[in-house]
């Protein structure tokens, strides 16, 4: 599975909030920055939404809507989302990054 | 974390001074590469390619031979400013056309939020907004000049 795109996604979800939202760009403007349209991030992310496992498509999605955040990152076995601890069983099988949060079920990015 | 530490430059390897090198890409691949041998950031790679997407979309050259980008992704671990020094300057395209000097890396975990990612970002554009505070951060002579002057600069 490409988790690079589920990665990649997820960052270009944060610029995307930024771009749709007017209140940002206008601070942006406000600084000395020139956002253009964002509709080329929007084809972007549709071609990186097309390169990731649809098990994981949904349950990005489905914490994306709830959280606004569909993949958080891990530290100490701790959930950046829900600051749960996680078991040592929660451990990524070897050679794999991404496991799903048995607490809040974001996406957890164990890198 | 306090302000200060966010925009203090904490050791030498988050500094760096003379740049030789001629495309922006290189450039932000230099200063995610120095982010990452002291563990700001994760996932060196990630990052890059979402500082070149945002390029794209918003670049950050702001005139004045100052470029400030910026980026919140699951790639960085701690919020850090890096800045580098481009002696030859680096075409950044620029509005003004002026080539760049100094980059001023902007980094914030995703788990922070928009507005205060904003805010460091805007501190960090405001103190190289007058000539004398670009001048002073062009001929720091070390890294801990350049974190006393960003921490005397900071609004």
């Amino acid at each position: 599975m490409k988790v690079t795109s589920l990665l990649e996604l997820h960052d270009l979800d944060l610029q995307l909030a930024e771009a749709r939202h007017p209140a940002t760009v206008a601070k942006l403007k406000k600084l000395g920055f020139e956002p253009s349209d964002p509709a080329p991030l929007e084809r972007v992310r549709a071609r990186l939404l097309a390169g990731v496992e649809r098990r994981w498509v949904q349950h990005y999605v489905r914490a994306l809507q709830r959280y606004g955040r569909g993949v958080v990152g891990m530290r100490e076995r701790v959930c950046q989302g829900c600051f749960v601890t996680l078991p040592t069983s929660a451990s990524p099988r070897v050679g794999e990054s991404l496991t799903l949060c048995q607490s809040c079920g974001r996406i957890l990015y164990w890198r | 974390m306090t302000t200060v530490a966010v925009h203090s430059v904490p050791d030498s390897s988050l500094f760096l001074p003379d740049l030789k090198l001629k495309r922006k890409e290189s450039v932000l691949h230099e200063m995610v590469c120095a982010a990452q041998r002291v563990r700001v950031v994760r996932d060196a790679e990630l990052l890059h390619e979402t500082l070149l997407r945002r390029e794209r979309w918003c670049p950050s050259a702001i005139g004045k031979g100052v470029a400030v980008p910026n980026a919140r992704s699951l790639g960085v671990l701690e919020p850090r400013l890096i800045l580098a020094r481009a002696p030859r300057g680096v075409d950044w395209g620029a509005s003004d056309g002026a080539a760049v000097h100094l980059v001023l890396l902007v980094l914030s975990p995703s788990e922070v939020g928009v507005e205060p990612h904003l805010e460091r970002v805007m501190r960090a554009v405001a103190i190289t907004r007058s000539q004398r505070n670009r001048q002073k951060l062009l001929e720091a002579a070390d890294a801990g000049t350049v974190a006393l002057l960003l921490r005397e600069l900071a609004p």
